[in-house]
């Protein structure tokens, strides 16, 4: 055959072949990183044909932010409890299928009913954390029950912190007897000697993987994510311990949410229902050690998972959950950002 | 021959003819991509700063000074100067570093130039956050420089290298030393040997021949590796999280926070981002005339 006839041959075929193969159907998820196992996505495509295009953000602003660029279209977002609720006030939220979610059944009553989204009409919870200390037990030998007792003038330049200026915060009120739900400018009055006290210790600041500093041994006590912390346990269960601060702390609850706007809203609620699979939902377990919501995928997780006190805390703790605190958010920047300026080196 | 090399990078005057329809044809890529990519996202930024926050972050277009008013707070200044230090601190050690490195490339024969140029250039070849990250291996308690300190009994404890001040520099140091060297390998490639020996013949000892002929003959490319590296050091945050542990914020940090921080206060974040542009501006017009040839 002579090259140009292959070559129109060949092209015939390949449209041929373009032309039976159904349009692949696509879902844009928004997503943290390190939070929705390779694993997942693939098992989800292999079985409905839907690819996922996974783009991901480390704060739930930065994913406001994109979201209200309007820049990109995302089918399936993951925003934490307030910020569903801040989302849900103007309305940027679309109302889910329950019909289409038949294994929404699987989340706890725990994750029901509180003040973001009471009916999961907006939102499914997909992960929940706590936020709580972590002690390397070979370096801090004292018993550590609260905040108070990690920021000591002893441990200075031995602490990582979340980066976080709303987490900081809400700590320093706990020790003044305030719930994270009480952020107020009167209340960040309050709390700023604490501060003024704190962060002159503090050797780490960061939210994306404060591990790293503790595994390294740069730091020696740390207030960090549940998730974190349950990943150091596995790692070195002698070495490190996690403690929920005595003073008080928050959970935070993840969820799936569909946006207003979204191209893809019934690959969405396919991918909800998914991960809402027992078997699916404890790969996310296995990979990324925070609580489950989905309580019969909790009965899969081996002994060892279930007794890891940062997955599952002894005593299961009714925590509060963060607000939306609205405008305020501007004076907690500025508190934090003031007082490390004053501390700094 | 001094004009030859500024104009590169810094604008030597007025334009001493008009460019003709085939170069402004020429010219349309680079006007398009200054337009796009400098001027309108400059004047968005422009725009923002005068507006009120929106409530999930965004702006609401209703005119206001406040933002410029919370840029006067003494915690900003404090950062800003702080930043200012560490950039020219970080400017300070490229020149000192870089300056002997494009001379030696400079002055080479061919042949070896090509090889110590890609040595310059091969750290691109790596993502800027990897190699970062690697510093922390290096510099970590039980990294590298620890161990080799331990082991060799200069140190009884690990020194705390990381999260200080010193890896934040040390790093952009690293990071931009390549910047410096470029343009001053550029400025020395031109740079006349004859006028060294005749310098040199007419009595200058090494130290002044230095000072006086082959500083003044390569200043372009000094500037130009001067402002390659100061003003980048500026901005850039994620140096100050990697090595500095986010301990003190850098005037990248706080307009990083403004939008993928709790405040999602986007005006705000437009006003210091302007008010940092507005002082490149008069800084690189106070160079470029200083640089400007007196004829």
């Amino acid at each position: 055959m002579r090259p140009l006839a292959r070559l129109v041959l060949a092209a015939l075929a390949l449209a041929a072949a373009a032309g039976r193969a159904p349009a692949a159907e696509e879902l844009n998820l928004f997503a943290w990183s390190e939070y929705v196992p390779q694993e997942v996505l693939d098992g989800f495509t292999k079985e409905t044909g839907i690819r996922v295009n996974y783009e991901t953000y480390a704060s739930n602003e930065e994913m406001l932010a994109k979201l209200m660029s309007g820049a990109a279209s995302y089918d399936l977002i993951q925003p934490s409890e307030y910020t569903v609720e801040a989302l849900r006030k103007e309305d940027r939220l679309l109302k889910l299928d329950h019909a289409k979610l038949p294994n929404l059944k699987n989340i706890g009553p725990e994750y029901r009913g509180l003040p973001h989204d009471p009916g999961l009409d907006y939102s499914v919870p997909y992960m929940q954390g706590t936020v709580g200390i972590v002690v390397n037990t070979e370096k801090v030998k004292e018993p550590i029950a609260g905040y108070a007792d990690v920021f000591q003038p002893k441990h200075k330049n031995r602490i990582v912190v979340l980066d976080d200026p709303l987490e900081i915060v809400t700590w320093a009120m706990a020790t003044r007897g305030l719930g994270p739900d009480e952020v107020t400018r009167e209340n960040l009055a309050k709390v700023r000697p604490v501060l003024e006290q704190w962060l002159p210790l503090v050797k780490v600041y960061d939210s994306d993987s404060p591990k790293t500093a503790l595994l390294n041994g740069d730091v020696d006590l740390g207030v960090v994510w549940s998730g974190e912390a349950a990943i150091l346990i596995n790692e070195d269960a002698k070495r490190f311990r996690y403690v929920l601060p005595k003073e008080g702390t928050h959970r935070f609850i993840d969820n799936l949410a569909v946006p207003k706007g979204a191209k893809h809203v019934e690959a969405a609620h396919r991918f909800v229902d998914y991960v809402l699979r027992p078997e699916v939902s404890v790969k996310i377990s296995k990979e990324f050690p925070y609580t489950n919501p989905n309580l019969e995928a909790r009965k899969l997780l081996s002994p060892q998972e279930r007794a890891n006190p940062a997955s599952y805390p002894p005593g299961d703790p009714k925590l509060q959950t963060f607000r939306d605190i609205g405008p305020v958010a501007v004076q907690v920047d500025k508190l934090v950002t003031d007082v490390k300026a004053k501390s700094g080196t | 021959m001094h004009a030859e090399t500024t104009t590169a990078l810094l604008p030597a005057g007025p334009a001493r003819t008009r460019p003709g329809p085939m170069g402004w044809l020429l010219l349309g890529p680079l006007l398009f991509w200054v337009v796009a990519f400098v001027v309108a996202p400059a004047a968005i930024m422009l725009v923002y700063s005068f507006a009120r926050r929106g409530t999930l972050g965004g702006v609401v277009f209703e005119f206001t000074l406040d933002n410029y008013l919370a840029v006067a707070d003494p915690t900003y200044l404090q950062i800003v100067l702080r930043s200012l230090w560490y950039a020219g601190i970080t400017t300070a050690l490229c020149l000192a570093a870089g300056y002997p490195v494009a001379y030696v490339i400079g002055r080479s024969d061919e042949r070896r130039r090509s090889l110590l140029l890609m040595l310059v250039m091969v750290p691109f070849w790596t993502s800027f956050l990897i190699r970062t990250y690697a510093w922390v291996t290096i510099l970590k308690s039980q990294g590298l420089v620890n161990s080799l300190l331990l082991g060799a009994g200069i140190v009884s404890e690990p020194l705390a290298l990381l999260y200080t001040p010193g890896a934040v520099v040390l790093g952009l140091t690293y990071t931009f030393l390549p910047f410096m060297i470029l343009p001053i390998y550029s400025s020395v490639e031109k740079l006349d040997g004859a006028l060294i020996e005749a310098a040199l013949d007419l009595g200058a000892g090494p130290l002044r021949a230095f000072a006086r002929v082959i500083v003044p003959l390569t200043s372009p490319g000094i500037a130009a590796g001067v402002l390659l590296v100061f003003v980048p050091a500026l901005g850039l945050y994620a140096v100050n999280d990697i090595l500095g542990g986010g301990k003190v914020d850098m005037i990248g940090n706080v307009i990083e926070n403004q939008f993928k921080g709790n405040a999602r206060n986007w005006p705000f974040g437009a006003a210091l981002g302007t008010v940092l542009l507005v002082g490149f501006g008069l800084a690189y017009w106070l160079v470029s005339r200083r640089q400007r040839p007196a004829g």
